[in-house]
């Protein structure tokens, strides 16, 4: 790898390290209201908690309910290295790495496939 | 439940493994929990912490981003496959396969010392002399998904390895390490720390295929996640700083004989 090409990719990984840090922080910031929320409220962990339901993040997060927190905060979990590798996706482009671009587009993909067919079985 | 989270994590980081080998037993054999459900809680709990160490390694550049992405497409193609059969799985035979892979690792961390020795005189850079001073003209897919120093091989094994890997961390909610690792350095020629911090990077697209499909079937419980997962991120914090202080021989022979006792307990589960 040529010097200019080495310095964008160190870059590229600092960001992309940096990305993954920032929003696992976020989502660990975000678990913890929940979990105080729910300490708070006196609600045991076994009762069995609420599903995702998407629709009732934004008002359960206004009401200060805790599976608002929780479910913003596993959802930013689950986010953290999927927009790692959309950013890196970005990245390569970038640089015309044609290999680590259909890598990270076919990562993308698998993803995609997974969320389609749970979809589709639970329907 | 935190204090479970904490423990696993503890444990997990000072023996330099992902905490769910501990944390699936801790939630079913502990608080009673479906093994499923306590698969996703742990899928989680592993993202959480391994997308913390990872954000560090790749700012310090020790992780190699090029492998590891090209190896998770196939963990996560392995995580797609074992996330939708393991709902049609029986729960029975779920715990048998748990107390099987704790049964290995208890076998292996026996064996740890030797192997440990085999992993320092294997830990020198790949790199072949008669190749080194010679630039081909056009690098192969090899030899850019290599470092600093070394040059990765059995890219073919490593696929399989990576399936296999992806398929028992969606089936068992684990971060999959115990096979990366020794797959990535051992097989493939990657130095021991590039590997593990390589590992740790890969563990988040790995279970995040196999996490979402748990998600949309409800098998993730926010009340149980939350809990363990913040304690989990605790204890592998505390562990990573308390590592120099512990006698790791007396905590290895502890584990050895809680691995040993959950496996059968898992066992007699599985039987029913």
């Amino acid at each position: 790898m040529n010097r200019p090409a080495l310095a964008s990719a160190l870059q590229a990984e600092r960001l992309i390290g940096r990305v993954l840090t920032g929003v696992t922080y976020l989502a660990v910031g975000l678990l913890l209201i929940g979990v105080a929320l729910l300490i708070a409220a006196g609600i045991s962990p076994t009762s069995g908690g609420p599903v995702l339901d998407l629709g009732r993040v934004p008002s359960d997060l206004i009401a200060l309910r805790p599976a608002g927190f929780l479910w913003l905060g596993l959802l930013a979990v689950i986010a953290a290295p999927i927009l790692r590798v959309s950013v890196a996706l970005v990245a390569y482009a970038r640089d015309d790495d044609r290999l680590m671009v259909g890598v990270a587009l076919s990562i993308l993909l698998v993803i995609a496939i997974a969320i389609g067919s749970a979809v589709v079985s639970t329907v | 439940m935190i204090g479970s989270g904490i423990a696993a994590g503890v444990f997990g980081s000072l023996l330099g493994l992902g905490g769910g080998i501990l944390i699936v037993p801790l939630l079913t054999l502990g608080f009673g929990l479906p093994l499923r459900e306590a698969v996703g809680v742990s899928l989680v709990s592993v993202m959480m912490t391994s997308s913390a160490a990872a954000g560090v390694y790749l700012e310090r550049h020790v992780a190699n981003l090029r492998l590891g992405m090209t190896l998770e497409l196939f963990t996560a193609i392995g995580a797609l496959a074992g996330g939708s059969v393991a709902f049609l799985l029986d729960e029975r035979l779920l715990s048998f396969l748990f107390a099987l892979l704790l049964a290995y690792v208890a076998l292996t961390m026996i064996q740890a010392r030797s192997r440990e020795t085999a992993i320092g005189a294997a830990d020198t850079p790949d790199v072949d002399p008669s190749t080194a001073a010679v630039q081909p003209p056009m690098p192969t897919v090899l030899d850019r998904l290599g470092g600093e120093g070394y040059r990765v091989r059995n890219l073919g094994r490593g696929i399989l390895g990576a399936v296999g890997a992806g398929v028992a961390s969606a089936l068992l909610g684990i971060g999959g390490g115990i096979i990366k690792v020794p797959l990535m350095h051992l097989a493939m020629g990657v130095p021991l720390r590039v590997a593990t911090a390589t590992s740790n990077l890969m563990i988040g697209i790995t279970a995040a295929a196999s996490s979402v499909i748990y998600l949309i079937h409800g098998g993730i419980d926010p009340y149980v996640a939350g809990p363990t997962g913040i304690g989990v991120f605790v204890g592998a914090t505390a562990g990573s700083r308390l590592g120099h202080r512990v006698d790791l021989r007396f905590l290895r022979l502890l584990f050895v004989v809680v691995l040993g006792y959950t496996a059968f307990e898992m066992l007699l589960r599985a039987v029913g």
